[in-house]
């Protein structure tokens, strides 16, 4: 009956349909063509931003803002005078310690918190995950006066800032958990079985057979821990309380923002912003394939 | 798994034993001839201008030359002097031994504990040597507590020569013309309260406040809500309504004029080349009538932190004493052009040419010395240029002046422990919702209005705690419902006309009851 109807309406429309398809194709295109002019549009305000702080790190003519946006002279001035003339570059290793210490404890603290999770069994495991979960909702800046507090009196402040930091970025990172657990939980279990019968420990089983499958996630994992002291200024400001020797990046470039510095500075932030672009962008690129089979992968489970 | 536990509380313990150490007790100090010498390793905030940090440090090896026996090493960081106050506030223990400030933060410092007071000598040099506007500015309650800077912090006008002729400059309306017709911009910045004064010190309003001797703010003598302030909103709508105006004066570009500061010196000589010109501001006419716009002038300060080591404390008094010296300060001015507060330093010829000091000394015929005031004028009087940008008739204008007023009342109409305590607010008296009266607690847990309202039925109102409204009590019914989630309650409706205390009755469990007692 159904068949029937559905085979009655294709023959009744069939002259039809090739005429509409011709339609189809056009209307198609149209649509095609007007997504992408949007998309282009998109990308042009999406990436406007980017391309301005290039050309202006380029603008040797003043260094003050200015209404134009095509240098009317190309030129390093800036890129030298931020190297030669302030302190950036120490910022910038503080900022790249900090971003490789963190990858490193961060990647540690959360693939052990996932595997755990992920594999074992024990009392108070669900509790254990619904904090995590409920505490990780809260806002970071919540503890600040706190942190600030204990962090001051252990010395972990001003020119210490980067261990400080490194502390604060790692410490509560196995709460970020879901996406490796997600991940681990696609491992099928009897791969740790198997290993566990020809005597591998609980530790040798993580090291030794997941590890190896887990890659994207370790390489998501660790962008993740290199990226975020990159783009951090509200700890950062707090812990660092304007001392140069322990800025990074971000607090330190803040100080060309101010009303004394602003005009003389300008050029050299936007230069400044895109020196700190390239760490971050290079090893984005490395590692962008596994970057995306890490997202993808741990959602497949939640 | 416990016994690690048991450990890190231990650990945490142990730190919450050491805090509190490093903060001392604040000395007042000055080398009386003791023996000084030795090594000191100080700490120091100075702007954060390019070049700063490194002439400091030429003058302190200078001061270590000046006094054998003495050996300063320090370390200096540039943190701009318009919030190192609030830095310093902020952590007082690991605040730097000598710091520069703009000296609006004085009183907060003061509050901190945050500054230790020159020695009686050396409060005399500093009144002696320095012009009479930063020595006000050094004061609260009468004393001295930082050694003035510069003389500088006030702002006038640069603009464009070959735009704006020396007449026109004269006048804002002509100016604006000028602007206009030529498509650039006036940047002027009038949602900033230190800025949109100018029009009221103009009219001849003015806000005095008065601090007591723990820099808390005591009352205030303000006069920007009235006939004179309703002239210098209208002035300000001169501005605000023309196409040329833009309210961020800390860039250039596009500028035709620009109002600001020596800080800016550099960056108006670039942009404008040799168009530059810089003058006093402009006057402004309302109803036929001219009024020369006036402007703050302000001082940048350096202060000296209270030291445990009374040693140390003299010989900072003694650096800091130094370093805002004659000598020192014409250095600042020849590298930095900033403008000195010493007196002698004033009279040099280079400092008498420089075009940028020429013009603020123009206007500071015309400026108000920047007193110690309150946080909240400058959160309120910045709204002011807004209002006046989006007012189209004189009613709205009032009404900005009214909120005005409203906040004001607010935070002087009761004494800081009043504020904390229990206040009464609502229809009861004409200033309506913006004005809160103070209560007193007699006996513990009664709290009682310090004067006798006249209610009339259907009269609106609360007590709240703190002048806030995270507990504030009303409707006796709602204060009694647990079921509503949160300890600000519905408003308490009078029922019978009268003249009442207002009483309210804090209860165990939290309950509170609202009464109403019959004045007689």
């Amino acid at each position: 009956m159904e068949k029937n109807t559905v085979t009655s309406v294709d023959a009744g429309l069939s002259p039809q349909k090739t005429r509409r398809s011709m339609g189809a194709k056009a209307s198609r295109r149209l649509s095609n063509t007007a997504i992408y002019i949007v998309l282009a549009l998109i990308t042009v305000i999406w990436l406007f931003p980017f391309f301005g702080i290039l050309l202006e790190s380029f603008r040797v003519e003043t260094t003050q803002q200015v209404s134009y946006l095509w240098p009317k002279q190309f030129g390093f001035d800036n890129y030298i005078k931020l190297i030669t003339k302030t302190d950036f570059m120490q910022w910038f290793v503080n900022t790249g310690i900090m971003g490789v210490a963190t990858a490193f404890f961060q990647v540690f603290f959360i693939l052990s918190v996932s595997y755990a999770l992920s594999r074992m069994r024990f009392k108070g495991r669900q509790g254990l995950m619904n904090i995590m979960l409920i505490l990780g909702m809260f806002p970071g800046f919540l503890t600040m006066i706190l942190i600030y507090k204990v962090f001051a009196e252990a010395g972990l402040t001003m020119e210490m800032a980067p261990v400080g930091l490194i502390i604060v970025y790692c410490a509560s990172s196995g709460m970020g958990y879901y996406v490796s657990k997600g991940f681990f939980d696609t491992i099928p279990k009897s791969l740790d079985e198997a290993a566990r019968v020809d005597g591998a420990t609980r530790f040798q089983v993580f090291y030794k057979v997941i590890m190896p499958m887990a890659k994207p996630i370790v390489i998501y994992t660790i962008l993740m821990g290199f990226m975020a002291p990159w783009g951090d200024f509200m700890t950062a400001s707090y812990i660092i309380h304007e001392n140069s020797e322990g800025m990074n990046v971000a607090v330190g470039m803040y100080e060309w923002l101010s009303k004394t510095n602003l005009n003389e500075y300008y050029t050299t932030f936007c230069a400044g912003g895109v020196m700190v672009a390239l760490p971050v962008t290079a090893v984005f690129l490395m590692l962008q394939k596994y970057y995306v089979e890490g997202v993808t992968g741990g959602a497949v489970k939640g | 798994m416990k016994k690690i536990l048991c450990v890190a509380l231990a650990l945490i313990l142990c730190l919450g034993m050491f805090a509190g150490c490093a903060s001392g007790t604040p000395e007042e100090t000055q080398g009386t001839g003791a023996d000084l010498t030795g090594n000191y390793e100080i700490t120091m905030w100075v702007s954060e201008k390019d070049g700063v940090a490194a002439q400091f440090q030429e003058q302190i090896a200078a001061f270590n030359a000046a006094n054998p026996g003495i050996t300063i090493t320090a370390k200096i960081e540039g943190v701009t002097e318009a919030d190192a106050g609030s830095k310093v506030v902020a952590d007082v223990a690991t605040a730097p031994d000598l710091f520069c400030f703009a000296q609006d933060q004085l009183a907060r410092l003061v509050q901190a504990s945050a500054l230790a007071k020159p020695g009686k000598a050396a409060q005399e040099a500093i009144i002696a040597n320095n012009d009479a506007g930063s020595v006000t500015a050094a004061k609260v309650a009468g004393d001295i507590y930082a050694y003035p800077l510069t003389s500088d912090n006030g702002y006038y006008m640069y603009y464009n020569k070959s735009i704006i002729t020396e007449e026109e400059a004269l006048d804002l309306a002509k100016i604006v013309a000028a602007c206009e017709k030529n498509n650039v911009k006036v940047r002027f910045a009038l949602e900033n309260a230190w800025y949109t004064a100018a029009f009221f010190f103009a009219t001849g309003c003015h806000t005095t406040w008065t601090t007591d001797a723990k820099g808390e703010f005591t009352s205030v003598d303000d006069t920007f809500n009235s006939a004179n302030g309703m002239i210098a909103m209208k002035g300000m709508q001169i501005l605000t309504n023309s196409t040329a105006y833009d309210s961020n004066a800390d860039i250039f570009t596009d500028a035709g004029v620009v109002v600001t500061g020596t800080w800016n010196a550099d960056a108006a000589k670039a942009h404008f080349g040799e168009n530059l010109g810089a003058t006093k501001l402009p006057s402004f006419t309302v109803d036929g009538k001219s009024y020369q716009l006036g402007s703050y002038s302000g001082y940048k300060m350096m202060g000296v932190k209270p030291q445990t080591d009374a040693k140390k404390g003299a010989v900072l008094q003694l650096l800091a004493q130094f370093l805002t010296n004659e000598e020192n300060q014409l250095a600042r001015f020849n590298t930095f052009g900033w403008g000195p507060s010493n007196k002698k330093a004033q009279e040099n010829e280079a400092v008498k040419a420089n075009e940028s000091l020429t013009a603020l000394a123009a206007q500071n015929a015309f400026a108000t010395p920047q007193g110690q005031i309150a946080g909240v004028f400058w959160d309120n009087a910045k709204l002011l240029g807004a209002v006046a940008k989006a007012a189209t008739t004189e009613a709205e204008l009032q009404a900005g002046l009214d909120a005005y007023t409203d906040a004001l009342n607010a935070f002087t109409s009761l004494t800081p422990e009043q504020r904390a305590a229990f206040t009464v607010i609502g229809g009861i008296k004409d200033s309506g919702w913006g004005t809160d009266f103070a209560m007193k607690e007699d006996p513990a847990g009664t709290w009682t209005s310090e004067e006798a309202f006249d209610l009339t039925v259907g009269t609106e109102f609360k007590v709240r705690q703190g002048m806030g409204w995270k507990v504030a009590y009303g409707d006796n019914a709602s204060n009694a419902d647990t079921n509503v989630p949160t300890t600000d309650k519905a408003n308490f409706k009078v029922e019978t006309a009268g003249k009442f205390y207002i009483q309210l009755v804090l209860g165990e469990n939290s309950t509170a009851v609202v009464n109403l007692i019959p004045a007689n």
